[in-house]
């Protein structure tokens, strides 16, 4: 059984990579002047973090 | 607008009134109120009223319960012993286990404070959720946060603990440095985030869909076809109200789980 505090880790995982790789999307799309870049930052976090979630949660523990 | 004439709309303003005026839609500003005193920029409003007396409620009932405490319990001590039982086999020992025990009187407070600032959603005269202003929110969430952050960096190092929640296991070094930072975001900005903004808007909404259909149900009410959907949104107003009953309790239980799950991930060294 999962514990009980999971789902939300989960959730979170996938709102600070949203958050975080979006941040750095736009920022650098502010410099490119490439207005798609916060577009493809949020895609990259969802996917880092979906990674992370994978490591973190289905990995037999340390 | 005059206060007179706000006050004449406001006392006849129902739905198939001549002037017509429109519905009286419940905003933002119902969530601000004028203060009860002020004390040079200091405003003293109903939502601290409110926390002050939730904090004396629980504080009197606790010292009552336990003033003179017996092996067999007798009276006020029962419902004390049924409150913290509660708590410890609900809350405490699925997250942490025996260990917890001594982040009961923590987490006790935490759960009645915060369900008896919901309460007041529903009690009449007092009516309004304190936990909807954000404040009282966000300064239990800094309690929790500081808290588990403080009880990491003591059983793991200070470095220790930055370092156990950065590193996922299994994962090849060369992604680390960009999964980290999402880790280290997650658990130590969005965690306190999600936890202040979930109690306050639950509060918040459950208020103003009470509000809303409060208002429509007087609103309506007249001696036409208005008598019908003023009855109508009164039936859902009470099972607005039930809905409420079930939130004030869970939000506060949400709350305090999630602080003892913080605190018990706090103490295992890794995952």
């Amino acid at each position: 059984m999962p514990r009980e505090g999971t789902g939300w880790a989960i959730v979170s995982y996938l709102i600070g990579g949203m958050v975080l790789y979006g941040g750095i999307g736009w920022l650098v799309g502010r410099w490119t002047h490439i207005e798609a870049l916060t577009g493809v930052g949020i895609v990259v976090g969802i996917g880092l973090s979906l990674t992370l979630i994978i490591y973190r949660f289905t990995r037999p523990s340390r | 607008m005059s206060n007179l004439l706000v006050l004449t709309t406001a006392s006849g303003c129902h739905f198939q009134s001549k002037p017509s005026c429109g519905y009286p839609a419940p905003t933002i500003e119902d969530f601000f109120f004028k203060p009860i005193f002020s004390i040079g920029g200091y405003q003293f409003t109903k939502p601290i009223l409110l926390m002050l007396l939730s904090a004396a409620i629980v504080l009197a009932v606790f010292w009552l319960a336990f003033r003179k405490p017996k092996l067999v319990p007798r009276g006020m001590q029962n419902v004390g012993e049924l409150g913290i039982l509660a708590v410890r086999d609900q809350i405490l020992r699925p997250q942490l286990g025996s260990r917890g025990d001594r982040y009961l009187p923590f987490l006790v407070s935490l759960f009645f404070f915060i369900w008896l600032m919901n309460l007041w959603e529903l009690i009449p005269v007092a009516q309004f959720p304190a936990t909807s202003k954000f404040a009282f929110p966000v300064g239990l969430t800094l309690v929790v946060w500081v808290t588990y952050i403080f009880i990491g960096m003591k059983h793991q190092g200070p470095i220790g603990y930055f370092k156990n929640m950065a590193v996922p296991p299994g994962a090849p070094w060369w992604i680390l440095p960009l999964l980290s930072p999402i880790e280290l975001l997650s658990n130590i900005l969005v965690r306190p985030f999600t936890l202040s903004i979930r109690l306050m808007a639950n509060m918040l909404s459950g208020h103003l869909l009470l509000l809303v259909f409060s208002i429509a149900s007087w609103y309506l009410f007249s001696a036409t076809i208005g008598l019908l959907f003023a009855a109508v949104s009164f039936i859902v107003f009470l099972l607005v109200f039930v809905l409420e009953v079930l939130i004030t309790l869970l939000q506060a239980f949400i709350f305090t789980t999630l602080t003892a799950f913080y605190i018990s991930d706090a103490l295992e060294p890794a995952h």
